[in-house]
């Protein structure tokens, strides 16, 4: 369970980026791309700063930058979402082989573990929630911060106006465009963070491709969560969840196969999908139904 | 120069071409000064990526690299006509390898070669069509959105195979890596003339044009287009949209699965760790270049194919990372997405 949480994370920064872009209708599926930049970024500012901190920033900036592409593309110049967000993705794997080459196999001083004083000491839900990389103390707020952000402030009302309802936002004067590029950006800016989590706080270590589908998942995570951040979240443990099981099992000696073992977190994914799925679509924000064009499916 | 390659180009009209001509420069200019940051000479880069492309032997290495994509880029092109985004080539590439793979085991040698091969491109198509399917029906009865879907099956389709030559395939004899045997001699696909290049490809240049054909001059190529304009047109024009949708996702996994088993049967004879991977995400990627038409689609694969072998070179003489053309790719394919289309196609 605390592997649940542990792998997890990640997804969860992405997870939250996405509700925040697709709230805006916008989908990004270059989250991926950002998270990945986000893992390298992170990973080697920490290697010459020593310093992590400056290392998250770095990645969070990286994933956001690549963000931006993206809303230009599509937000300027009216490309289609999904494709844009795979050439993105792409952009983002040629650049970190690019750049990356020379971190692989470098130690760093990655997050450091740090057990919160008293409350680790709770049986159970401490092991779980209480001993962990400050990164992952920091999902503890972002997703309470995120909801609330988006359903109680006017800044969250924007943002849900662009996803929903973008003529009348732009009658009462708001600029769509921006409020729309603030969020894809935002979410980027959050993957990108997902993805220093990653390589400097989960795996301590930098390879190619190293996001393996996170930014993927975390889309679908959305889906079903239907950008709400708490069921987001559930969403997301239950793949670290599905990840921690292969080692899990081994340790206890278990003999099951690994790849079934590699494929439960996508299975599980998909299982979610099917029993949630048809009442969320219907929930969808209209700009996103547009995307998706969901309406075909009846 | 530009006017050039609009007098060229023809049918054309002169301002697009300028566009396009623009757009790839730019591309070009961006991807030159990445590459200078980490201190190889653009120029030297360009040359080289260039003289790689004229030899022989890598038209050789594209046409290889090409025969499957331009499988795979049809079967996003097709169900892309109906309105659907098939992100799923690279999974339904894999699982027509296994299909094939597993039609050769089965045989075990019993019939003859060339109708065992047959046998697997009928097996092989049956199980990228199976394999799109289930992407489909989770759209129809579900409301999933096949994007989101087809992208999760790609990773369930890679350890679907990895379990196979792990485990129940694995060839005791081979060495190192993991994988399956080796394809009979008499299972694979034959060479054409003294090339490298197999009978694949012209299997798939005849898809091309079979599905060309059916595009434009079929019922059910004019109902595919109806539904991917206007479904809800369709639907009162008593087409059943539900039913068209999934034909299309079939044929587009039966495509994608002979391209499976294209590489197998043609290049690669066994299946292994890293089989066509990122082929799916390349054929995606031309199909959405040259807007779905199936023959610029085949074009779009050669030429992606082309920028990924020039990536080898890149490696051997400029000691920069194979990996490093995606760059190039994406920037080219931003740069078409963002500065040559005539008319928005959808939002």
């Amino acid at each position: 369970m605390t592997g649940a949480v542990r792998g997890g994370t990640s997804i969860l920064y992405c997870a939250m980026g996405e509700s925040v872009s697709e709230t805006a209708g916008v989908v990004n599926l270059g989250t991926e791309g950002s998270m990945l930049v986000g893992a390298l970024a992170a990973y080697a500012i920490t290697a010459n700063t020593h310093n992590p901190w400056i290392g998250a920033l770095a990645g969070a900036s990286a994933g956001a930058a690549l963000a931006f592409v993206h809303a230009f593309f599509v937000l300027n110049r009216k490309a289609n979402q999904l494709a844009t967000g795979l050439v993105v993705l792409f952009l983002g794997l040629g650049l970190t082989s690019l750049f990356g080459a020379a971190y692989v196999a470098r130690t760093v001083n990655s997050f450091k573990t740090w057990k919160v004083p008293l409350l680790s000491h709770i049986p159970w839900i401490g092991q779980i929630f209480f001993q962990h990389d400050p990164l992952t103390y920091l999902t503890f707020l972002l997703v309470p911060a995120t909801w609330f952000v988006l359903q109680r402030t006017g800044v969250g009302l924007l943002v849900r106006g662009a996803g929903e309802r973008s003529e009348v936002l732009s009658t009462y004067g708001h600029n769509v465009l921006l409020v729309q590029y603030l969020a894809v950006v935002t979410g980027g800016f959050l993957a990108g963070l997902g993805g220093a989590q990653l390589s400097t706080a989960y795996a301590n270590a930098w390879f190619e491709n190293m996001t393996q589908g996170r930014g993927f998942v975390a889309v679908a995570v959305v889906i079903f969560a239907a950008r709400k951040p708490l069921a987001a979240m559930g969403g997301s443990y239950l793949f670290g969840a599905a990840l921690a099981l292969s080692p899990a099992l081994q340790a206890r000696g278990w003999h099951v196969n690994q790849f079934a073992l590699d494929s439960l977190p996508y299975l599980a994914i998909i299982v979610v999908l099917v029993l949630l799925g048809k009442k969320r679509a219907a929930e969808a924000p209209e700009g996103l139904q547009k995307v998706f064009e969901m309406s075909i499916a009846t | 120069m530009t006017a050039v390659t609009a007098a060229v180009l023809g049918k054309f009209d002169r301002r697009a071409a300028t566009r396009w001509a623009l757009a790839l420069l730019g591309a070009a200019i961006v991807f030159g000064i990445l590459v200078m940051t980490k201190g190889a000479n653009p120029f030297s880069v360009y040359h080289s990526m260039l003289s790689t492309v004229t030899t022989s032997a890598s038209t050789d290495g594209i046409l290889l690299k090409a025969t499957p994509l331009i499988f795979a880029a049809l079967a996003v092109a097709v169900p892309a006509r109906a309105g659907m985004v098939n992100v799923g080539g690279e999974g339904q590439l894999v699982i027509g390898g296994v299909f094939a793979m597993g039609m050769s085991l089965a045989v075990n040698g019993h019939l003859p070669g060339q109708t065992t091969l047959v046998l697997m491109c009928i097996a092989a198509a049956v199980g990228g069509a199976l394999w799109a399917a289930i992407a489909a029906v989770l759209k129809l009865v579900i409301g999933i959105n096949e994007a989101v879907s087809t992208l999760l099956l790609n990773y369930l389709a890679i350890n679907v195979m990895l379990f196979l030559i792990y485990d129940r395939w694995k060839d005791r004899h081979g060495s190192g890596q993991p994988a399956s045997r080796p394809l009979r001699v008499s299972e694979r696909f034959s060479l054409i003339g003294s090339s490298k290049v197999h009978t694949g490809l012209i299997l798939a240049v005849v898809m091309v044009a079979v599905i060309w054909w059916v595009m434009r001059s079929t019922r059910w190529g004019f109902q595919l287009r109806v539904v991917g304009g206007n479904p809800e047109a369709a639907r009162r024009g008593g087409i059943r949209v539900g039913a068209t949708l999934l034909s299309a996702m079939l044929v587009g996994g039966a495509l994608a699965g002979l391209g499976g088993v294209a590489q197998l049967a043609g290049a690669e004879f066994k299946l292994r760790q890293g089989f066509l991977a990122t082929y799916g995400y390349m054929a995606f990627l031309a199909s959405w270049l040259a807007r779905h038409k199936p023959i610029n689609v085949a074009l779009a694969a050669v030429v992606l194919a082309a920028i990924s072998v020039t990536g080898d070179s890149l490696q051997l003489d400029s000691s920069l990372p194979a990996a490093t053309v995606n760059v190039l790719m994406a920037l080219v394919l931003l740069a078409v997405f963002g500065w040559t289309r005539v008319k928005v196609a959808r939002a």
